[in-house]
């Protein structure tokens, strides 16, 4: 009898701990992501993928939702309570995982640890214009900027907060890996709490049960760093992993017909861009004989058109791209601020091309060379090489260099290339980012063009972008930058092609995805399933 | 013998250094790595501070003697990527590495070498036919072809094994190594077979040419006049007179498979040092980069030092014509 009853206790105990066991199983999201955080410390890269696996312990003051529009976060709301100087409310009762509570204190302790503190993908860029901090109360923070800054909750997105007493000792370059990496320091407000992370390796997090946005659906959370394409996929397959970002666009239609598995696809901030030289004279253009040319073609607006007119974007798309992107003939994504709704449709036309080439003087053509990374975005050493069949196709005879992005950043720096194929993300959301550093003429001194990499100069784009900067209405700058929008593209010195699309994948019976155009891969909004 | 080895050491302390300088100014050549790692928003004055933090303003001849001085101190750098000490990301990273390769190399020489013996003392056999026409398989087809099939067929398809990743670890003198647990050893398998399969073919091809050389020479007759049974003349005569050919390209295999098992970590998403230096290499991260082909320069200098002794140990010639 007693012997019966402790055994069926047994059973009744080993019943008991395989059901728990099977909880914690269904509770864990085990996530196979293409690259990891460099530092579990948020303030040192402003890395996409660092910022995607900071937000999982660490809040920022502001939160880009998944179109990448900005909303109240740590912050509950902002206002200019004159031209230099914004005033964020924070909001009450937000507790980091070691119990305190988050006050004005810890965010003015993260803005000032920002430069200190970052690596060479500095996040010294989301404060550089806080000129000083004042704390009236625990719950309000003033920002006093040198100039108008109207970005300033944009630049905000990035702003993680961290906890002014777990971070005390993370306060120089040298201590601040090791506090961190440690999960000393690593205390933060967001849904999930520190467990381990190797560099490259893994990061395992556990849910943070107080978290003031309510709890998230897992217990815990497993971030596998597996960058080879083929290695996260098999993962994925083999079930080792319930979720993976950045699917190659090669094994999307084998995922998507996978009854066990579930896909989705979202846009991306990212744009392909053909950048044009605007110098006087540029290196890399010859004539049909080889010889360097002496005039720049790219000056002729002619010939930027007759260049845009060559490329038939539906194609880069649907071959290249195998149906990753959407065309596009701005440099931002449609809806973000700044975007034009005004801009016409893009048209694909050879003869005209030809035609207008020939007005322009060169009715035989020429020869480019066409530049661009084949590893730094998806697809984009082969649309560049499609671009170059295309333009051969009017005569303008293409040498196609797809090189690795080591190579090529640094000689695109230089200003070495007449004709380069860029992407660009417009990761905060809104034009001043993108038209700031690429349309106006580089002007050092007031820290715009700094990414002109073409020389592009218009007198008119200048003045709208240095508008648009000082003002603080948000509808009268939203105008301002449109306009810029309209004007560069009419310009045609960046003749934009495509925007690009993402996918994830996910057991259908676990998980629940959710894409965002910033490519970020958040457990906290994945719903769990069963 | 002492005098051999210092000698040795001291080669190898100036092919380090001549490493370094190539390092340096290899990547000087390709570009400024701020250029790689700035956020494209960043403003002209902040690009200026980031480049003077970094030291990176400097003249190079002044960069790399800032280098050579720390490093005389054992002091590597910092990695630009990750803020740490770079010699202690590379050897928290060389537990995983050594095993993956010590593993698919120990694999291919005991499998390998009785294989191509066997093939070279019966070469005419169907057996024999058949193992030099699958070591031709080994030689021929891509290591990154190879891994994706066994993932597909073991991991995906079957599900016997894991598709990638390490499995646990047991710290044995502060070090994490996983060929001590089941789930580790799971994990091991594939991407050790994976890296083995090319030397394997390598190995049983040589051991096979080595045996069919050896079986027609005197001291083979010899032994067998004597009455000795054949194992014993394979594996007590033969093997010895091969061994030496065997052990040189043992030593070699496993200098390159530490230093660049890069396609098979890559596949198999292995936690080794190939991935962390593919992964400096498109950051520019100099430090890294430096300090892994310094420390690699070294690991193949020992390498090399332990085979010529192991020489000695084999072939008393070479041992008296050391000490002579």
């Amino acid at each position: 009898m007693r012997i019966e009853t402790r055994l069926r206790t047994f059973a009744a105990a080993l019943a008991l701990s395989v059901a728990a066991f099977g909880t914690v199983q269904a509770q864990t999201l085990t996530m196979g992501v293409r690259g990891g955080p460099e530092s579990l410390d948020p303030h040192f890269s402003a890395l996409g993928t660092h910022a995607d696996a900071a937000k999982h312990i660490f809040d920022t003051l502001v939160w880009a939702d998944e179109k990448n529009q900005v909303v109240p976060w740590l912050a509950e709301s902002w206002k200019a309570v004159d031209d230099t100087t914004w005033e964020f409310k924070l909001r009450r009762g937000v507790k980091f995982h070691n119990g305190q509570e988050m006050t004005a204190a810890d965010v003015k302790y993260s803005v000032e640890r920002m430069p200190v503190v970052t690596g060479p993908t500095t996040t010294a860029i989301y404060v550089k214009s806080v000129a000083a901090m004042e704390i009236p109360d625990p719950y309000t923070i003033r920002f006093k900027t040198k100039e108008p800054v109207a970005t300033l909750p944009y630049d905000f997105v990035r702003l993680f907060v961290v906890s002014a007493q777990a971070a005390a000792a993370a306060n120089t370059k040298e201590s601040a890996p090791q506090e961190f990496n440690s999960g000393k320091a690593a205390i933060g407000t967001g849904p999930f709490k520190y467990v381990s992370w190797t560099p490259k390796g893994d990061l395992v997090l556990e849910r943070h049960d107080g978290y003031w946005k309510g709890a998230a659906p897992w217990q815990r959370v497993v971030r596998k760093e597996i960058p080879a394409d083929p290695a996260r996929v098999a993962a994925l397959r083999a079930g080792q992993v319930d979720v993976i970002n950045y699917v190659p666009s090669a094994d999307f239609e084998t995922l998507r017909k996978d009854p066990k598995l579930a896909t989705v696809k979202g846009d991306s901030v990212y744009v392909f861009n053909l950048q044009l030289d605007q110098r006087e004279q540029t290196p890399k253009v010859y004539d049909n004989d080889g010889k360097p040319l002496a005039k720049n073609p790219f000056r002729d607006a002619r010939v930027r058109e007759a260049l845009d007119l060559a490329i038939d974007r539906q194609t880069l798309v649907d071959i290249v791209l195998e149906g990753f992107g959407k065309p596009t003939g701005q440099l931002m994504p449609d809806g973000f601020f700044g975007s034009s709704t005004k801009i016409p449709a893009k048209v694909h036309n050879i003869n005209k091309a030809k035609e207008l080439l020939a007005t322009a003087g060169y009715p035989n053509g020429f020869k480019i060379d066409l530049y661009c990374s084949n590893d730094r975005l998806p697809g984009d050493g082969p649309t560049c090489g499609a671009l170059g069949q295309m333009f051969a196709k009017i005569g303008v005879t293409t040498n196609v260099q797809a090189i690795s992005r080591t190579v090529y950043f640094p000689a695109q720096a230089r200003l070495e290339y007449s004709a380069f194929m860029n992407g660009w993300g417009t990761l905060t959301g809104e034009a001043s980012y993108t038209l700031g550093s690429m349309a106006h003429t580089p002007a050092p001194n007031i820290g715009l063009g700094q990414f002109n990499r073409i020389q592009y100069s218009n007198p008119e784009v200048d003045k709208l972008l240095q508008e648009g900067r000082r003002t603080l209405d948000d509808a009268k700058r939203r105008a301002l930058y449109e306009q810029a929008m309209e004007k560069i593209v009419a310009d045609r010195a960046y003749i934009s092609l495509i925007v690009l699309q993402t996918a994830w994948a996910g057991q259908a019976a676990k998980v629940e995805l959710a894409p965002r155009v910033d490519e970020e891969t958040l457990a906290y909004f994945y719903k769990r399933k069963g | 013998m002492l005098g051999f080895v210092i000698q040795r050491l001291l080669q190898a302390a100036a092919i380090m250094l001549a490493m370094s300088v190539i390092v340096f100014t290899g990547v000087y050549a390709i570009g400024n790595p701020i250029d790689v790692l700035i956020p494209p928003d960043a403003d002209q004055k902040l690009r200026a501070e980031v480049i003077v933090r970094y030291g990176l303003d400097l003249p190079l001849w002044r960069q790399y003697l800032v280098f050579l001085g720390n490093a005389l101190q054992g002091d590597f750098g910092r990695s630009f990527l990750y803020a740490l000490p770079t010699l202690q990301l590379i050897l928290s990273r060389l537990p995983a590495t050594l095993e993956l390769a010590l593993a698919a190399t120990l694999a291919a020489t005991l499998i390998g070498v009785p294989l191509g013996m066997y093939a070279g003392y019966r070469p005419d056999s169907i057996p024999a036919r058949l193992i030099m026409g699958l070591s031709v398989l080994g030689f021929s087809l891509p290591t990154f072809w190879v891994g994706l099939i066994l993932i597909l067929t073991f991991a995906v398809h079957l599900g016997w094994l894991p598709a990638g990743g390490r499995g646990a670890t047991v710290e044995v003198f502060g070090v994490g190594w996983s060929f001590l647990t089941r789930d580790g050893l799971m994990h091991l398998l594939l991407p050790a077979l994976n890296l083995s399969l090319f030397k394997l073919a390598m190995l049983t091809r040589l051991a096979r040419a080595g045996t069919r050389e050896a079986m027609l020479s005197d001291f083979v007759k010899f032994a067998r006049a004597q009455g000795l049974s054949e194992p014993l003349v394979l594996f007590r005569h033969v093997l010895k007179t091969i061994a030496i050919p065997l052990v040189t390209v043992f030593g070699l295999e496993l200098g390159t498979t530490l230093a660049f098992a890069v396609v098979t970590e890559t596949i198999f998403s292995w936690p080794g040092m190939g991935k962390l230096i593919i992964d400096s290499i498109t950051a520019l991260d100099r430090p890294v980069m430096v300090a892994y082909l310094i420390l690699i320069t070294f690991l193949f200098v020992v390498i090399n030092l332990v085979v010529d002794l192991v020489y000695a140990v084999l072939d008393p010639r070479l041992r008296q014509g050391r000490t002579a």
